[in-house]
């Protein structure tokens, strides 16, 4: 296994130095790392990426909004008249007649005369007025969309779930993690990572057993350990949150795709950035 | 058929020749007569002249065959082919081929065509830049995956084929698309009350 890496790693480094002087520093670079490969092995934890989808439609763009016209006009150009189009322009041709000069009351039909006449823009109007008693739930609300903590804030965008944890020395902002113990697989752990922490109890739905994405570094001599472990791979899981939002727990963020590059190191958003879809 | 007739035939004449003689003798009862030997009563039946009783098995047979042949004969007239349910959509209704409903042609002036023209090249190329970043955020997104499952494979083999498994849980996957405005907190839907005139057919 490990003379395999190191064939891997001689392979690797060789292509990319280019020339035989560099491959010769490449072939001593690589002794180097395979050594330190067979020494110390790689510590596992699983993370879990929950992502509360967007719950209305976004913003129209300018030019989704002019094309959507343009289509609306079309469609209307190209079709044929409704019924209820139709009674409009009876109803108008009916009073053009009753207020010409010459009206001859006795000259209409029976029917027509004995009718009430309800016109149908009447009719309109009170299906109008029906419908200004109907108060929907206003789509932006400003005051809630400031507040981090919140699940409900900014409902046109996906939104991810960040916690504080203590990493080595430092609280840095992650998405939430915890250690792979053995007899379970990385899945296993990333939904362990959610659980067992208390602010973060909340009905998901993981999207397949296969990790979405890896983020890995080396630890620095000083804190490797007796074991020598050479560094960490922190292995990610997609989840999608599901049923009713989660009331807002402590040290915990929902944050939009543009929000975390102000909680989140650059390399380590970097690897998160490619399977944050915001599709 | 033709045999039974004959027999009854046989049998009435017999009868008729046979009572006669009796009666001119003047002699009652048959035994006393010389011309009887046996001591039993004698049976007035057919001469079966020793053929076994077919009758009861070959007439019912020919009647079973035949009434099925005619059975068959009249399936085969009564076959209709079963009538073709009608496709609605492709059949346009009558009240659309009402001029009446026509409107009348716009016309459109020379700006708002090419108006419509460019705003329709427009569209395509914004479509066709959003489709180039679709497809780009897939890329990167398998990119990653595929990444990640490389260094899980160079970890452990166990866990890199535990995470290559199809997950069945995942499968039946639902979810409620974005609406226009979010859900009202408890909102009590008025019942919906409709009548249904869909109509179906029966073949």
């Amino acid at each position: 296994m490990a003379a395999g890496r190191c064939f891997h790693q001689v392979f690797r480094l060789s292509v990319s130095a280019g020339g035989a002087a560099a491959g010769r520093t490449g072939i001593r670079r690589s002794s180097g790392a395979a050594a330190q490969h067979a020494a110390g092995p790689w510590r596992l934890l699983g993370a879990a990426c929950v992502q509360r989808l967007a719950v209305i439609s976004e913003e129209r763009r300018p030019m989704e909004g002019r094309f959507s016209e343009l289509m609306h006009q079309m469609e209307l150009e190209r079709s044929l008249m409704s019924d209820h189009e139709l009674r409009l322009l009876d109803d108008k041709k009916k009073l053009k007649r009753r207020q010409a000069v010459d009206y001859d009351s006795e000259e209409e039909d029976d029917e027509d005369r004995d009718q009430d006449i309800i016109l149908t823009q009447d009719l309109e109007d009170a299906w109008e007025q029906r419908r200004k008693l109907f108060h929907t739930q206003p789509r932006v609300q400003g005051d809630v969309d400031v507040r981090v903590e919140r699940p409900d804030r900014w409902l046109t965008e996906p939104l991810v779930l960040l916690t504080q944890q203590e990493v080595g020395a430092d609280k840095l902002w992650l998405l939430p993690q915890t250690p792979w113990e053995a007899g379970e697989t990385l899945k296993t752990t990333a939904q362990r990572a959610l659980s067992s922490t208390p602010g973060l109890e909340m009905q998901t739905v993981f999207l397949g057993s296969a990790p979405c994405g890896l983020y890995k570094y080396r630890l620095p001599r000083a804190v490797r350990g007796s074991e020598g472990v050479t560094g960490v791979k922190v292995f990610f899981f997609k989840a999608v949150l599901r049923g009713a939002l989660p009331p807002p727990g402590p040290s915990s963020i929902w944050a939009r795709k543009s929000e975390l590059k102000d909680y989140l190191k650059p390399s380590y958003l970097d690897k998160i950035r490619p399977f944050l879809l915001d599709l | 058929m033709s045999l039974g007739v004959a027999r009854c035939m046989g049998r009435v004449l017999w009868r008729q020749t046979h009572v006669p003689r009796m009666f001119l003798e003047g002699h009652c009862h048959p035994r006393q007569s010389p011309r009887c030997n046996t001591v039993l009563p004698l049976h007035t039946s057919a001469p079966l002249c020793a053929e076994p009783k077919k009758k009861k098995k070959v007439d019912p047979k020919r009647e079973h065959v035949a009434r099925e042949r005619l059975k068959k004969r009249l399936k085969k007239m009564e076959k209709v082919p079963p009538e073709l349910i009608p496709i609605e959509d492709f059949i346009t209704p009558h009240e659309y081929l009402d001029e009446t409903r026509a409107r009348s042609e716009p016309k459109l002036s020379f700006e708002e065509s090419e108006r419509r023209a460019l705003l329709l090249k427009e569209w395509s190329r914004f479509k066709h830049k959003q489709h180039q970043a679709e497809m780009e955020a897939i890329n990167s997104a398998l990119k990653a995956q595929r990444e990640a499952l490389e260094e899980l494979k160079v970890e452990s083999e166990e866990l890199y084929k535990a995470a290559i498994k199809p997950d069945p849980l995942v499968f039946p996957f639902s979810h409620e698309g974005p609406t226009y405005t979010p859900p009202k907190p408890k909102y009590d839907a008025p019942d919906g009350k409709y009548n249904d005139i869909t109509k179906t057919y029966t073949q």
